[in-house]
């Protein structure tokens, strides 16, 4: 194996392994401190996509700016979702995933009848080759590494460094006595499913250009994105991080080496780590239902 | 006032029992009141699922969520269908064996994920769906994607030759009725106290001397052989099968059956929602392109309004009046 094609692989499996990363993350932010197990998470990434396509292509407006403004729209939009269903049955875990299963299946068929079943693509807004060395990269892919990097120490720095952060981390720990220290709960739920779901429309707008837009495609990476709390863990955002890289390597190395058994690699993989850890890598097991 | 009371009880249970006998009727003259096919396959494939429900149900009893009963509705119709096609066995003997096989994978599976309850068997069940879905489609010897084709119809036995749709309801139904008495003698059992007290508290159960792990194991072996039969009936039933049928959505479906229902009444809770689920979107003559955003509504207005399921209707329509009437007094104290 050379150099180039190593190095091609490598930056193809870091490129879908750090989107996995992105909407995994949300998904554990979500499940973490609103404690909505979010089965609605794959059509906020779609909503995400078909925004920036929708004002990037019709619009023609900048890509980095559709980008923000369609992670703006779905959060607005992840918010009303809260305040409207989940707020209700906030604390129950069983009946909050039933309400998301609820909102996907309107979703994705909203989504069905409203922009069709055909396929969508926005032309990328990074060109060209970049070469390191004797070694040939696409700066769309590279592009796509930074930003999601970019996107995760933001992240990082919202949930350590400021006072909403620690508010979440609060409310993750321990709900009442959270709301004793004089945290609004409410407020934070609210915030943690927008912040949440915002990451996964980020996600969507940044693989745009990379991918076919269609409705069904929050569906798919959901399911993807579930491997990725297998292989992690459902507690912890590091865990989504190691998770989201090894199914995003394990997919691109396979498809190489073994074509389309790298799918059989990735479920032995899984069961591998579900028989020796099975709360995940970074997961601990938890009692509650 | 007790005397009273016993009698409007044996009253009541009289009622009881003669609806029972009614309905009892009903369901099996069902055939001669419906004369079109197309009624006969919405009662048969809401017999499988009212079984596949209560699956679920049965590992909620215990506290866990599975998300993969299809998996396992999968693996007996495809053994099934190998049994009889491949090693040319009687569809009477692939029937139990299809259900012991299924059982055998889940005990194999079940030690792997039974482990970590709550979010996590949720996530795992799912996963193990899709992997099934997956593995049946790139066994080529299983047919793919395209599935298996022309799965022959039951031997027949004595005289009946299962021709008509009538033969396969008096089957189903009468595979219902096992699930339901097996079903019913295993939650009154101690098996099944225990199970309740794993779904109460799981902590306390363990301090009783109930070992978690091998009384959730045997729940989610019964419940995936209940499925597995059910699964080999269909694959008969319908004479094709093919991968996408038992895909992750048929699992949340068998899920919204038993939250619908009522998610404490493990036996008529599945009945009552698959009922819904099936027969509302046919009587509505919604068209198929709208029928997921019917459902998902339905289902997020449920969640909200009547958390308990339809079967907890009665009991909270009771509360609210309670609470109406405490009202009514108070004010009425006050003047």
């Amino acid at each position: 194996m050379t150099l180039d094609l190593f190095t091609q692989l490598l930056v193809n499996g870091l490129a879908t392994g750090m989107v996995y990363v992105l909407i995994a993350s949300g998904l554990i932010l979500v499940l973490g401190v609103a404690r909505i197990f979010n089965f609605a998470h794959g059509e906020f990434y779609m909503l995400g996509a078909y925004t920036t396509f929708g004002l990037c292509q019709v619009l023609k407006v900048n890509f980095f700016i559709s980008i923000i403004s369609a992670t703006l729209v779905v959060a607005l939009f992840a918010a009303i979702c809260y305040r409207l269903v989940f707020h209700h049955i906030r604390g129950n875990l069983l009946l909050c995933a039933a309400a998301s299963m609820g909102l996907s299946m309107m979703f994705e068929r909203g989504a069905l009848i409203g922009f069709g079943t055909q396929e969508r693509g926005l032309p990328s807004a990074f060109f060209g080759v970049m070469t390191i060395g004797n070694v040939a990269m696409p700066v769309e892919k590279m592009a796509v590494i930074l930003l999601c990097v970019a996107i995760m120490l933001g992240l990082y720095y919202l949930l350590m460094k400021t006072k909403l952060g620690k508010a979440m981390r609060a409310v993750k720990l321990d709900t009442e006595v959270a709301a004793l220290q004089g945290i609004n709960t409410m407020r934070v739920y609210a915030l943690a499913m927008a912040v949440g779901c915002s990451l996964a429309g980020l996600a969507g707008g940044i693989i745009a250009p990379l991918f076919s837009i269609t409705p069904g495609m929050g569906h798919a990476m959901l399911l993807k994105c579930f491997m990725v709390l297998i292989v992690g863990g459902l507690e912890s955002m590091l865990g989504g991080v190691v998770g989201g890289l090894v199914i995003g390597m394990t997919l691109s190395f396979g498809y190489y080496f073994l074509g389309g058994l790298s799918e059989i690699l990735l479920f032995g993989i899984i069961g591998v780590i579900l028989v020796f850890k099975p709360g995940g890598l970074f997961g601990e097991m938890v009692e509650d239902v | 006032m007790e005397k009273w009371l016993r009698m409007y009880s044996t009253k009541l249970r009289t009622k009881g029992v003669t609806l029972f006998i009614i309905l009892g009727i009903i369901i099996l003259l069902l055939p001669l009141l419906l004369k079109s096919p197309y009624q006969m396959h919405l009662i048969i494939m809401l017999c499988i699922n009212i079984v596949l429900g209560m699956s679920f149900a049965m590992l909620f009893s215990t506290g866990l969520i599975t998300i993969g009963a299809a998996a396992f509705w999968a693996i007996g119709a495809y053994a099934s269908a190998v049994l009889v096609m491949n090693l040319n066995l009687s569809f009477w003997l692939a029937l139990p064996l299809a259900s012991i096989i299924t059982g055998m994978i889940a005990f194999m599976l079940g030690s792997i994920i039974v482990r970590a309850p709550g979010v996590a068997f949720v996530v795992q069940t799912m996963v193990i769906n899709m992997i099934v879905v997956q593995a049946l489609g790139q066994m080529e010897f299983l047919g793919g994607w395209g599935g298996i084709l022309d799965i022959p119809r039951p031997n027949p036995i004595v005289s009946i030759k299962f021709v008509s749709k009538t033969h396969y309801y008096y089957l189903i139904l009468f595979l219902l009725l096992l699930t339901v008495v097996v079903f019913y003698a295993l939650y009154s059992s101690r098996i099944g106290r225990a199970w309740r007290s794993i779904r109460l508290n799981p902590r306390l159960a363990q301090t009783l001397g109930i070992n978690l792990f091998r009384y959730r194991l045997l729940a989610f072996i019964i419940a995936s052989m209940s499925a597995g039969l059910v699964g080999s009936f269909y694959a008969h039933y319908f004479g094709t099968i093919e991968p996408n049928t038992f895909s992750v959505f048929k699992s949340i479906y068998i899920q919204i059956y038993g939250i619908l229902g009522g998610l404490n009444f493990y036996l008529m809770g599945p009945t009552i929602g698959s009922l819904m689920m099936t027969l509302v979107p046919e009587f509505l003559r919604v068209g198929k392109e709208i029928e997921p955003i019917l459902t998902g509504g339905i289902l997020i207005l449920l969640v909200i309004f009547l958390p308990g399921g339809i079967l907890s209707l009665p009991e909270r329509m009771g509360s609210l009046a309670t609470a109406f009437l405490s009202r009514i007094k108070r004010k009425e104290s006050l003047h």
